[in-house]
């Protein structure tokens, strides 16, 4: 009973929490493994970037150490659909812009972040869509004089 | 005395020429009508508005951009009295009386007091920054590397401790933001510093970039795994000014409000967000019957919306006069500031005192404004907060998507925004803060030169932050401040203090 209690994580939340910052110290002294850290004299690139990845490491340890022994948050239910269409939407906007231009990018980016909610009409969506991408090339085209292509693929630019 | 009003003069003509009126205006209005819609705080505001000041010079840009962030900070007293929603952290404390105010059906008179408070609070702000500006430049010229690292370890104490939830998680945030500040190429050697190969990654992250997928992207997620509870205060506003009994009542929590908001906002490690808590508490202890507060009291609305404004304009004073972002929101300062090629820094003041001057008169004339707008328009943001969600999000995004293309004409930023809006969305099911995180950002550059410039100048040696007295003092209220914060009893007095 009691070495099986040791084994128990009592703040799932910790526990993933810590091994998120574990997973990011490894990665960041992974990458910073070849810039010379110098002397504390003269400190060179690497000094800060890999003491920083260790304390972000160990802290991600201790934390999940902590969470075996103190009870914690419990998980929290993620969700597909928000993230997936809301950051889906921006990634698309950024592949889009240049090549097609604020028309095409501005429409596709607010349709795709629509598709997030499950309270979406689509014929609003679309009548929204085609009042905001004109408002945004009235005010950030013509209005502040932004360099952002407006449709490359029909007017040049 | 004399030099005093002689700089304001210097700075009224600069501020009030029309072009710099007109951006003033423009800035508040679009700030206020961005900061109403619920779920956007002043920074997503800021960086979505960002593009707006390019075409004007640094002077009217900056003047704009203040303009924009006062706004947006009364945008978020509106959402938060009107529909129960903060805006942001500093606003939480408005939605306990002022929702309630709206409620008994004296929403008019939250939203005036609130305002006329506000206005107050940011003129008697104005005049601690013109006053405190030239001596506290003198001694910034005084400081050398070793007190500026110090000074900024001190904010990153103070960021701990102001932080929600554990202090243990808070301290890993912050190490993580000063991680993420040395991504990019070194200062002295111009290695390529985790940058995974990625050209976009040379410069460094931007940190619009990283404030707007921590903030804005990941809210909007958050906000739609919330079921909508938006409770827009029906019925009549009312009127708005507030009666002569209600100014009586409040006077000196506005008053007292304005001191602790002006000081604690002086504070680096964004201590403005703690002047409405203090002023909030202070005045449920000063008051006669204080089973009122929560049911509408007017000194719940006045006393935190004032200390609200003296501090988010006294977190001026820390950039304008020693280069020091104390919070995100001045930052992005700061990189607005770079965009029109003026570095922050008690060189400013020196160098280009119609900027620094017209700056400080425009803050004034800000709040004025703000005040002229927002009392006609109420019933403008009544019907803006009843948009509903699925058509506001979709919008918002598109604006986040335009406002960061435009800062470096790069559609990579984009996509870094939306991964940090992945990270941030991460964050915070693993229950992190993202706010020391980002603090820990904006202070890691410097601190990485200021640590490196001390270290050549002592051999090496970590004595000399504790040899120089202004830095070992410096560092000692650091340390006081985490010991304090870990200690049991103020550990749970502090949990108390974010229930509330």
């Amino acid at each position: 009973m009691g070495g099986n209690r040791m084994n128990r994580i009592r703040a799932p939340q910790d526990a993933l929490g810590g091994l998120f910052l574990v997973a990011m110290g490894a990665i960041a002294l992974w990458q910073g493994a070849g810039l010379s850290a110098g002397t504390l004299g003269q400190i060179g690139p690497g000094m800060l970037p890999r003491a920083l990845a260790a304390v972000t490491l160990l802290s991600g340890l201790g934390l999940f150490a902590g969470s075996f022994f103190a009870l914690g948050g419990g998980l929290e239910r993620w969700h597909l659909r928000g993230p997936v269409c809301v950051l889906g939407a921006a990634v698309l906007f950024g592949l889009t812009v240049r090549p097609l231009g604020l028309t095409v990018a501005a429409p596709l980016a607010l349709l795709v972040a629509a598709l997030a909610s499950r309270e979406t009409r689509w014929i609003e969506a679309a009548v929204f869509a085609v009042a905001l991408t004109a408002f945004c090339l009235g005010l950030f085209k013509y209005a502040l004089g932004l360099p952002i292509p407006v449709a490359p693929w029909l007017i040049g630019y | 005395m004399g030099e005093l009003a002689g700089n304001l003069a210097l700075g009224f003509a600069t501020a009030l020429s029309w072009q710099n009126l007109a951006l003033c205006f423009t800035g508040a209005m679009v700030g206020t009508l961005i900061g109403v819609l619920p779920g956007v705080g002043p920074i997503a505001t800021i960086a979505m508005l960002l593009p707006l000041t390019f075409k004007a010079d640094p002077t009217g840009a900056l003047i704009m951009l203040a303009g924009i962030y006062y706004g947006a900070q009364y945008g978020g007293s509106t959402t938060a009295i009107l529909v129960n929603i903060p805006g942001e952290a500093t606003s939480v404390i408005t939605t306990l009386d002022g929702h309630q105010m709206a409620r008994h059906g004296r929403a008019g008179v939250a939203l005036g007091t609130a305002a006329i408070a506000s206005f107050v609070a940011g003129s008697i702000a104005t005049v601690v920054i013109a006053a405190l500006g030239v001596p506290l430049t003198k001694l910034a010229l005084l400081f050398g590397p070793a007190e500026y690292f110090s000074l900024m370890a001190m904010g990153l104490a103070f960021a701990t401790v102001l932080a929600r939830g554990s202090v243990y998680k808070a301290v890993a945030m912050i190490v993580v933001g000063l991680l993420l500040a040395t991504v990019g190429t070194d200062l002295e050697t111009g290695e390529d510093r985790l940058t995974f190969g990625l050209q976009d990654l040379s410069d460094g992250i931007d940190f619009a970039v990283l404030a707007m997928g921590l903030f804005g992207f990941a809210e909007v997620l958050r906000n739609l795994e919330n079921p909508e509870t938006r409770d827009v205060v029906k019925g009549a506003i009312g009127r708005l000014l507030p009666s002569r009994a209600d100014l009586k009542q409040s006077l000196m929590p506005v008053l007292r409000g304005t001191g602790l908001g002006a000081m604690l906002g002086i504070l680096p490690g964004n201590g403005a967000v703690l002047g409405p808590f203090a002023s909030y508490a202070v005045e449920k202890k000063l008051a006669r019957k204080p089973e009122r507060f929560g049911r509408g009291a007017i000194e719940g609305v006045a006393g935190p919306e004032a200390a609200n404004n003296a501090g988010a304009q006294t977190a001026f004073i820390p950039l304008l006069t020693l280069g020091i972002p104390p919070n995100a929101v001045m930052a992005l300062m700061v990189g607005a500031m770079t965009i029109h090629g003026i570095i922050p820094g008690p060189q400013v003041i020196t160098k280009r005192p119609d900027l620094f001057w017209g700056m400080v008169a425009s803050m004034w004339i800000g709040n004025l404004m703000l005040l002229v707008i927002n009392l006609p328009l109420v019933g403008l943001w009544v019907r803006l907060l009843k948009v509903p969600y699925r058509l506001m999000f979709p919008a918002i995004l598109v604006f986040c998507c335009i406002g960061i293309y435009s800062i470096n004409n790069n559609p990579a930023d984009v996509m870094f925004t939306a991964f940090f809006g992945l990270a941030g969305y991460a964050l915070y099911k693993f229950g992190f803060e993202p706010a020391p995180l980002l603090l820990g950002f904006v202070l890691g550059r410097l601190m990485e030169e200021k640590l490196r410039q001390a270290l050549v100048l002592s051999r090496g040696s970590f004595l000399t932050f504790v040899e120089r007295p202004v830095s070992a003092g410096l560092l000692l209220v650091a340390v006081v401040v985490i010991v304090v914060a870990v200690l049991p009893a103020v550990r749970k007095g502090r949990e108390q203090a974010f229930q509330e």
